[in-house]
């Protein structure tokens, strides 16, 4: 291992011009990368957002005691999909209404007391806020009876759990081409690398020297660049975030959740730097092996 | 040391090497010579695993290297000493790296590295050369340097490819004169050479390759004429 850590600091010396070159197609790719995967994980927090804000009002039928309502409410409050419900009775959506819509009390006062219905405000957990699971609650909410209607802006959860679904597979789709092709330019590279010390892999193999033993310091070689590549890469991408967050989006209003524009996550960003890695070594090895294998 | 039975190696459907058995014995200096395109070189790829025969037993030290697998061929060469007439060094490295790098591959402690490699560029002639860059050497260094890298392992057999092609005269006698003396030390030593001149000055047994075959044959033993 001292040995081939030696030969792959020497080999690195002796080629600087090709390893500065091999390192940085690894840090550009891994910045193409990492910046895709803070867009996918940004505009995916922002329609998480969207699906906590998934709100279901159920509308009581005109007639309801204040007591039945507040069974109601105590027995949707029991069930696995309800994270938050509440009970606005009739006086209370009233005020509500005059308050944020001040036009139209004079509607309200002609129809008078109960002209709006009381409602449960039921808010879901994550987990019950597909378009399928919607319908399947609301339905569970009409037969009760209590409810006169069940609103719960079905088209717009429609649509935003089809935007999410779609950003995840091209978010796979993508990501997963772009690691072909930084594979493919990493191994290029690489392949520049084996072809200028043709002459010392030819000389290894004549004197004896195994597969392996060659391929090791090449292996090394290729760890380092991709390690070298990854930390350049990571903090490239954490200047422009952070020169985007300061500049850019200071005073634009994104809804981006609490945290606003986030960086990738620790993990996520280690993930990237052993990506930077693998992508060094597998191409190392895939170039270095084809190249010995066309030597006696 | 070397025996060979009825090998044929073929490209395509040209025959470089036809029915050619030979026996060389251990401790033994012989030439393998004949015109261009004869089979020396081809003969000697048999021997050091670069080429595989087309048929026909092929033993070095009892070993029988046309059945070697791709992996098997290391092992054969570490206990080879292979020189080239283009030499193979690496120009950007110094003579002791050059030379070294055969006892690197073998797993030699680097104190042992830098005890036995001085010792050899002594044997060639060029002591206190270690730290030169080897692409500044003439022609007839760069070949000691390459002779240094292929004894410097202490193997059994040494193949010389046309050592003396890039040479002029008295380089070629010089090199001539380390290739006898590392076969007085007890090295089998086979040498491809077209240099009649050479043969006649260093006398020892001759196998004449003309398309492909020895002429003559080459089984019988000689040792040194």
């Amino acid at each position: 291992m001292k040995n081939s850590i030696f030969h792959a600091v020497r080999g690195l010396r002796e080629h600087t011009y090709l390893a500065v070159v091999g390192t940085g197609v690894i840090a550009a790719a891994l910045v193409l990368l990492g910046g895709y995967a803070m867009i996918v994980t940004n505009l995916g927090a922002v329609v998480s957002g969207w699906k906590r804000d998934v709100h279901v009002s159920a509308y009581f039928v005109p007639g309801q005691s204040p007591e039945a309502q507040e069974a109601a409410r105590a027995e949707l409050a029991l069930r696995p999909e309800v994270e938050l419900v509440e009970l606005v009775t009739s006086a209370e959506a009233q005020v509500w209404m005059l308050e944020r819509v001040p036009e139209v009390q004079p509607i309200v006062e002609e129809l008078g007391e109960g002209a709006l219905p009381a409602s449960l405000e039921v808010s879901l957990r994550a987990a019950y806020t597909s378009p399928v699971a919607l319908d399947a609650f609301a339905e569970s909410l009409r037969e009760g009876g209590h409810f006169a209607e069940i609103d719960y802006g079905r088209e717009w959860v429609e649509r935003s759990s089809a935007f999410l679904h779609t950003l995840t597979i091209l978010g796979v789709a993508l990501g997963g081409m772009l690691v072909l092709a930084a594979l493919f330019l990493v191994g290029n590279t690489i392949n520049l690398v084996v072809y200028a010390r043709r002459d010392e892999l030819e000389i290894l193999r004549l004197v004896g020297a195994s597969d392996g033993y060659i391929l090791a310091p090449f292996l090394v070689e290729g760890a380092l660049q991709g390690l070298v590549g990854g930390g350049a890469a990571l903090s490239l991408l954490y200047g422009v975030h952070a020169l985007v967050v300061a500049r850019l989006l200071g005073g634009v209003p994104l809804a981006l959740g609490e945290g606003g524009l986030a960086f990738l996550s620790p993990v996520a960003a280690v993930g990237l730097a052993a990506l930077g890695v693998s992508i060094g070594v597998a191409a190392a090895g895939f170039s270095v092996r084809r190249f010995l294998s066309r030597l006696a | 040391m070397i025996r060979l039975y009825h090998i044929v190696k073929s490209y395509g459907d040209r025959d470089a090497l036809r029915d050619v058995s030979l026996h060389v014995e251990k401790g033994e200096l012989v030439y393998v010579t004949g015109p261009s395109g004869a089979g020396k070189s081809t003969m000697l790829k048999l021997l050091y695993g670069a080429e595989r025969p087309t048929s026909g037993r092929m033993l070095i030290a009892g070993v029988d290297v046309a059945k070697m697998s791709r992996g098997q061929l290391p092992a054969l060469r570490r206990n080879l000493g292979v020189v080239f007439q283009d030499f193979k060094l690496l120009p950007h490295r110094s003579v002791a790296e050059n030379v070294g790098i055969a006892l690197e591959v073998i797993g030699a402690a680097p104190d042992s590295i830098r005890r036995r490699v001085p010792a050899v560029l002594n044997i060639v002639g060029l002591k206190g050369r270690e730290d030169d860059k080897a692409g500044v050497l003439s022609g007839g260094e760069k070949q000691r340097v390459a002779i240094a890298r292929a004894i410097v392992t202490d193997p059994a057999i040494l193949l010389a490819d046309e050592p003396t092609g890039n040479l002029d005269g008295a380089m070629a006698v010089e090199v001539m004169e380390i290739l006898q003396a590392i076969n007085l030390r007890g090295t089998t030593v086979v040498v491809a050479t077209h240099d009649v001149g050479l043969m006649d000055r260093f006398p020892y047994r001759r196998l004449r390759f003309v398309d492909g075959r020895i002429l003559g044959g080459g089984a019988q033993a000689g040792g040194r004429r």
